[in-house]
This record gives structure tokens, sequence and C-alpha cells, in this order.
């Protein structure tokens, strides 16, 4: 087995979250697909730490998930105001802003 | 240089598999908690690739902050906006959703094919050698984070306070009128001008169904007896004339219950909102 | 151990303007937790101000330092993005403390939380509740914009971008008026520039596996001694520029904007159509030209179709609004366009006629959503193009004040857009790129039309029956409009100065 391949599934995992944001409509599960790329991101920070031989990728791998906790708060937060207007999570019934 | 054993890459195909899974059935799944419990699992998957890739302290951050706190969070935030809540799978842009998926599939063959051409082959370094530098991975995080990285350590401040104000902001209800207290609460009820119970639906009346008002004793609807929901929703069972006229001459003696007396036709299966 | 950890080298006087602004904020956040309500605004207010203020004024001091510290480089271009944001956010500072406007309160919901319409939203408005909580995260925001433009390397980048947006997504969803759009906005923004951050950190993860590290010199240095092409690269350094094209707004990463712009309290828009340009464009030359300046001939190409795309779909969707915010939003979007025509020169007068370009463009955006706060029916604001019929005859000095500014974002000589774009199209010419100029004029022409439209809807028609009214505005939103009147025909009249101060300070330090 080579290193790489830790890598290449990163690399689809971010792809399977860019294509939840796209497909999905919920706002949560469109949250949670981007909470996965950043998942992503990390593994592939983490592999490449190995593979360098350094340890600054382990690091910036922690920083990211505390800006993703950061990013999660305000995130649900905005969430639960719309849906307590609305009753509703679906980032297309929210519509008054024409494309 | 160091090599991958057997061992690792039998975990690694373990948890790649575990974690693509959860990752499609995080976005196929058509129930929020479902897909909630699937990225879970995605999550847990690579907290063993972390550690796995010699790196026990993000490992176990992952799992603690990760699975932990975060999902913990979206699953609270779920349960308030109701656990039911699944997604309409009808397309509101016609094409949007294969057009996404085109493209997705494109970016993720580009993706994968130009890393591993990029890293095919690429020698590994590892970290054994700046793991064991300080005396242990956690070590070594921390001198970075104070030493290197002591910017970023600190500017994060800025991040998380915002974020608590940002959730205090958009959540928190400051009470806004003073607190009732009890003598409060029973001086408006004896304000109300209704200081005992409420009456009971139905009781002079010929149901004992909740949205049949009762009959006050001269003849008129107690509006009040029914439940203020359905009051509200205009599902007031209508009392028919001759049945009040009927109790009527109960009450005054004009009649005796008895099998002389034809039932008045109240069809007592029909729902009021058949009747609306 | 034995070795003991070396405290880091900080030059705590380079990055003195950051600090004062960031604990500010802090002492904002305990205002609101331990000051009683009623003196709350006026703290709030004299914070920010002096903050901001004492904040230009250490930055004023620094003047000619070029130092690297930790991750953030403070040198030319940092130092005089730094002081235009700090400049910004005092005059949108001010925009936002207005409150004779709205005759309900400032620009902001009385309380976020309550639910629109309720009751509880009725009775706290009537009291005259505000949600002062606005200030300390205006000051984040100020704050991740600084880092922005100083960062060094991509994590700190990653975080700037963070704390200069959370702010802004909140700020977003409160507005007084049209809560629900507010709202929405809110969540638009939030969602796209929480995927565009994705894309921004998995770029710089593949950097970092490219180069063995994060920090932008690093990545230069990484580049010229593998000149080699790897796919890594590629990858890298275009999902990092997808993310920092997003916060720009450019083609084709901008459907946030006009719903963002519009939704947005006008106060807040203005903040965001200014300061995060500047904040954002600063983070942009950064990267391309400190770490990927060596490699310009691979990158420039992609970003020519980008730049073009911007300016033409910019200008062309903005003929078709009929919503002056919406206008106003795609007339940003080939603004961005028309800076990233110098962004592309790479040459030291590019720099400078971006800085130049991102003075008269914040300046004149935020003169424009001032007006754009004072024309009101019903309470809020008027905003469909044909409330502003004949607006000429019933305000002559604030239609006058808005034609300047649309004649500046034209580029109408003597206006500062006029010179904005010409130092922008002479560093492009300088670097050889005489076709995007072609187009930059072009897209000028285009969007001459729909600028001139508002002047002549306002000038040479008649107005409306029932017309909105024209709020006179208490000193506050006054200043803003004498300000940014004063900047827009100033650094069209006599730019030299300005124009000396960004050539000599248009090196990054590498």
């Amino acid at each position: 087995m080579n290193p790489e391949n830790y890598i290449i599934l990163s690399g689809l995992l971010f792809t399977i979250g860019a294509l939840g944001v796209m497909i999905r409509r919920n706002a949560i599960v469109v949250f949670m697909s981007i909470e996965l790329m950043l998942n992503a991101a990390n593994l592939a920070f983490v592999s490449f730490a190995r593979i360098n031989g350094t340890l600054d990728g382990q690091v910036v791998a922690f920083f990211v998930m505390i800006v993703a906790a950061a990013e999660v708060v305000v995130g649900l937060a905005i969430i639960v105001t719309i849906f307590r207007t609305r009753r509703s999570a679906s980032i297309d019934e929210p519509n008054l802003l024409k494309y | 240089m160091t090599e991958i054993g057997t061992g690792e890459a039998i975990v690694f195909w373990v948890c790649a598999v575990l974690s693509v899974t959860g990752a499609l059935g995080l976005i196929l799944s058509r129930r929020t908690v479902h897909s909630a419990l699937w990225l879970a699992l995605t999550m847990i998957s690579l907290a063993v690739l972390y550690i796995a890739n010699a790196a026990p302290f993000l490992g176990m951050v992952q799992i603690i902050v990760y699975t932990g706190a975060v999902m913990m969070l979206f699953l609270f935030v779920l349960m308030v906006v109701g656990v039911d809540s699944a997604d309409s799978l009808v397309e509101t842009l016609r094409g949007q959703r294969v057009a996404a998926i085109l493209l997705a599939v494109g970016f993720g063959v580009l993706l994968t094919a130009g890393l591993g051409s990029a890293l095919s082959g690429i020698p590994m370094a590892g970290l054994d050698a700046a793991n064991a530098e300080y005396g242990g991975n956690v070590e070594g995080i921390a001198r970075l984070l104070f030493s290197d990285y002591i910017i970023a350590f600190e500017i994060v401040a800025a991040l998380l306070i915002t974020a608590a104000l940002g959730a205090l902001v958009l959540t928190h209800r400051e009470r806004w009128r003073p607190k009732l207290t009890q003598a409060d609460l029973m001086r408006q009820r004896i304000a109300s001008g209704a200081p005992g119970p409420l009456p009971t639906p139905g009781v002079f009346a010929r149901h004992n169904a909740v949205d049949t008002p009762a009959l006050l004793p001269d003849g008129t609807l107690a509006e009040q007896s029914v439940p203020a929901p359905l009051r509200a929703r205009g599902d007031l069972r209508p009392v028919d004339i001759g049945a009040v006229e009927e109790t009527r001459a109960l009450t005054e003696g004009e009649a005796v219950f008895g099998p002389t007396v034809t039932p008045v036709a109240d069809d007592p299966g029909a729902s009021p909102g058949e009747r609306s | 151990m034995d070795d003991v950890l070396i405290a880091p080298d900080i030059d705590y006087l380079a990055v003195a303007p950051m600090i004062i602004v960031g604990v500010t904020a802090v002492v904002g956040v305990l205002v609101e937790a331990f000051a009683p309500r009623r003196p709350r605004r006026g703290i709030q207010l004299v914070l920010t101000f002096g903050a901001l203020i004492a904040a230009f004024v250490v930055l004023i001091s620094q003047a000619g330092t070029r130092v690297i510290t930790g991750s953030l480089a403070i040198d030319g271009p940092s130092l005089v993005l730094q002081g235009l944001i700090l400049l910004i956010a005092i005059v949108s500072a001010m925009l936002m403390a207005e409150r004779r406007v709205d005759p309900a309160g400032d620009a902001f919901s009385p309380r976020a939380s309550a639910l629109p319409g309720s009751e509880e939203e009725r009775v706290l408005s009537t009291r005259g509740f505000m949600q002062t909580e606005v200030w300390p995260l205006m000051l984040f925001a100020v704050v991740g914009m600084m880092l922005f433009t100083a960062a060094n390397d991509l994590l700190v980048m990653f975080i700037a971008l963070e704390i200069m947006s959370l702010p802004l997504y909140l700020l977003a969803g409160m507005s007084r008026r049209r809560r629900l759009l507010s709202q929405e906005a809110a969540l638009k923004y939030f969602i796209l520039g929480a995927f565009s951050s994705a894309f921004f950190i998995f770029g710089a993860a593949m950097l970092y596996g490219f180069s063995g590290t994060i920090s932008l010199p690093g990545i230069a240095d990484a580049l010229s001694a593998n000149p080699g092409q790897t796919p890594l690269i590629f990858i890298g350094f275009g999902l990092v520029v997808i993310g920092l094209l997003f916060k720009v707004g450019a083609v084709p990463f901008h459907q946030w904007v006009p719903d963002v712009y519009q939704g947005s309290p006008s106060a807040v828009t203005a903040f965001m159509a200014a300061a995060v340009k500047v904040a954002a464009f600063g983070a942009l030359l950064r990267f391309l030209y400190v770490a990927f300046g060596g490699a310009r001939w691979d990158w420039q190409p992609a970003l020519w179709i980008i730049a073009i795309a911007t300016m033409l779909v910019g200008s062309i969707l903005a003929i078709t609004q009929t919503d002056i915010k919406r206008m106003l939003a795609y007339s940003s979007i080939a603004q961005a366009g028309f800076i990233l025509v110098g962004v592309i020169a790479v040459n030291p007068e590019g720099v400078a006629a971006v800085m130049f370009y991102l003075a008269a463009y914040g300046f004149a955006t935020l003169g424009a959503f001032a007006v754009i706060s004072l024309v009101r029916q019903d309470g809020g604001e008027a905003t469909h193009l044909s409330n502003w019929a004949g607006l000429g005859k019933r305000s002559p000095v604030l239609a006058l004040s808005m034609s300047l500014f649309m004649l500046s974002f034209a580029g109408i000589p003597l206006t500062s857009g006029f010179i904005g774009k010409f130092t922008v199209f002479e560093a492009a010419i300088l670097a050889d790129a005489v076709p995007l100029v072609i187009v930059g004029v072009i897209a000028s022409i285009i969007a001459a039309f729909f600028y001139v439209r508002v002047i002549v809807l306002m000038f040479f028609t008649e107005p409306a029956e029932v017309g909105p009214t024209v709020v006179l505005p208490s000193v506050f939103t006054t200043l803003v409009l004498a300000i940014s009147v004063a900047v827009t025909v100033i650094l069209g009249v006599f730019p030299q100065p300005v124009l000396d101060l960004v050539e000599q300070a248009n090196v990054f330090l590498r």
C-alpha cells in the first residue's frame, strides 16, 4: 500500500461532500456536507504531515477543527433562527430573494 | 523513510470503505437524522485513520470534539427542528441535480487522477523522528502551537468569542416583561372573571365529545367549555335546536325521558371537519 | 526535557492596530454582559469609534514598517490596506450608528432572537430596545479583515477569513425591516461562505503537501526549487483561489452577492461591499504575488478569463435589475472585475492601482448606500428603481451626491473612479494585457448605461404620485455623505498625494 491512498480517499470524501452541498436542499444536510469537506481537508493535512515528516500539518488540522466548531455554532444558530421563523429547514423554501 | 505495513493496510481499507459508505449515506439518506448518524460513522473512521497516521492526539480530538461535540450539536438542533424533517426529493431547478452530479463526478475524477499521478510512489518521511523529538506527539504539537503558530493560536480566541456571541444574539431571549409571581397570577385570574375551572364540554348537551360546547341554563352555548385550539379552528360542534328544546323540556318536567321520545337526529359519527 | 521553549518573538508595535481593535471588541462583549441597558449604546459607540481611530493613529505612526512577525507580514500594502479598512470601518460605523432615519431606532432589529412580527418584537421596538451586540461583532469583523491583508501563511489567512466572515453572516441577518429577507440573506451567505472556505482549506492542504510548509514565502521557495509542474500545485492553487475569489465576488462565484447585498441592512451592505473587497483583494494580491509571483505565466490565463467574465457578466446583468440594491450588487461584481485587471498585471504599478481603486470604490459605495438608507417609504427603504423617479426635484442635494457616486462608478473624469480605472488599465498595459484593457473599456461603456439611467431617472423623470420620502438624517449620515462626496471629488481632482502614497507602498515583503 502507498501513502497516496490516504490523499485519494480524502479527495473522494471532499468530492462527495461537494456533491452533497449541490444536490441536497435541507440546510442542515448541506451544512453537514460542508463539515465532511473540512474533514477531508483534515485527513489530507494529517497524511501529508506524515509524508513530509513535519508536524505542521497536524497543527493545521487541529486549527481547522477549532474553526469548524466555531462555524458550526454560528451556522446552527442561523438555521435555528430561520426555522423558528418559517418552520422549515429547506434552503429552497426561503425564496423571497430571486435567483 | 517508513513503509506502510500490512496491518495498517488492512486498517486503511476497512476505514476507507466505512468512511466512504458514511459519506454516501450522508448525502443519500432521505431523513436528516440518518444523515447525521452516517456522518458520525465517517468521522469515527477518520479518527482511526488519524491514529494510524501517527496522529494519536488528533484522533482523540476528532472523537471528542467532532463526534462528541459537533455531531451532538447537530443532533440537538435536529431535535429542535424536528426529527421527522425529511427532504423533499423534488427538484426545484430542472436538471440541476444531474448537472451537479456530472460536475462532481468530473471534479472527482480530475482530483483523484491528479492526486494519484502526482503522488504515486511518493516517499514517506514518516513522523517517528518528529514525534520523538520532544518526547511525543502531544508535546511536539504543543511546542509548535506555542512557538511557530502562536499568532494563529491567539487570534482563534476572536473566532470563538464571535461564535459564542453570535449564538447568544440569535437565540437567547432575555425576559422583557417582569416575571409573574403567584400573587400576580392569582390577581390575573380573579380579574379575568372566571376564577374557577372552565366548564366541561358537553355536560348539558347530548354529547360528551370535547368539541361539543356545554349549554348554559338559559340554553345558550358556553363556548369557553371547548378547548381554545378547537375554538380557534372553528371546530365547534353545532348544537341541534331540537336537542336543546328537548333538554329544556326534560329539565322543566314537561317531558319524561323514555322510549316514546324520538331521539333527535344528531349524527355522532360525523367529525366536525365534515360539517363545516 | 531540558531544552526550554523559546518565547516567540512578536513585534507587538507592528501589530498594535489589530490588538487595539481586537481587545476593544472583547471589552465590548464584557460591556454587553455587565453594563446596564440604558448606557450600553453610548459606551459601545465610544469604544468602537475610539478603538478604530486609535488603531488608525497607531497605524500612521507605523508608516514605513517592513517586518515579518510570526505569521504576519506588516509591509507597504498591508499597512495601506489596513488603514483603508479602518477608515471605511469608521465611516460605516457612522452609518450603523444612525438612529434618526428609522423612526423606530437604528438599522438593526431590536432583538435578533425575537420572532419577526411577534408581540415581543413590537413591544421591544416601541420601548426603543437596540441590539448593541452589533458593535463588538463589527469590531471582530474589522480585526479579521486587517489580519486577512497581513496573513503570511495559509493557516492565519484561513482563520482571518473566518473571523471576518462569521460576524458578517450574523450582521447580515439582523435587519430591522424585512427581517425574513434579511435572515434568508444570512443563511445564503453562510452556506456559500462555508462552502468556499472548505475549498480554500482543501487547497491549502494540497499546497502543504507539495511544499511541506504553509507559509507563502515557503511555498514560493518550494516552487522555485521544484519547477516541474505537478497536479498538486494546480489543484491547490485553484482551490485556494476559488475560496478567495468567492469573497471578492468574481464570476462564477458571484451568486451570493445580489441576494446578500439586497437582504442585509444597508449599513452592513455598505461595510461589506467596501471593506470585505479591500480585505479579500489584499489577501488575493499577497497570495498571488508572494507565493505564486514566480509562476505567474501559469495562472495568468485562468485569471484573464475570470476577469473578463466578471466585468461583462456584472455589467450586463446590472442593466436588467429593478432594485437599486441589487443593481449596486451587480455593479460591485463588475467593479471586482476591473480590480482583477490590476491584480493580473503582476507588477508594482498593479498593486498601487488596485489599492487606489479600492479606496475610490469603497468610499463611493459607502456614499451610495448612505443615500439609499435615506430614501424611505412606509418605514422601510424604497429600493425599487421606480421609487427613485424625480428624486432630483424632491431633494436636489441627495440626488446630486448620488449622481456623483454613479459617475464615479462609471469612471467619468474628475471623479475618483476615473483615476482608479485609468491607473488599473495603465498597469495592465505595462504588463502587455491590452486585450484585457479593451474588454475593460467595453464593459465600462456598458456599465455607464445603467449608472446614467439612475441619474436620468432622478432628474428627468416625473415623480410618482405617492413617492417615497427623503428623511432628514442626523449628523452621522450627513457626515458619511459629506466624507464620501469629499473623497470622491478629491481623489478625482487631486489624486496625486494618494497616488504617491500607494506607489511608495506597492511592494510585498517576502
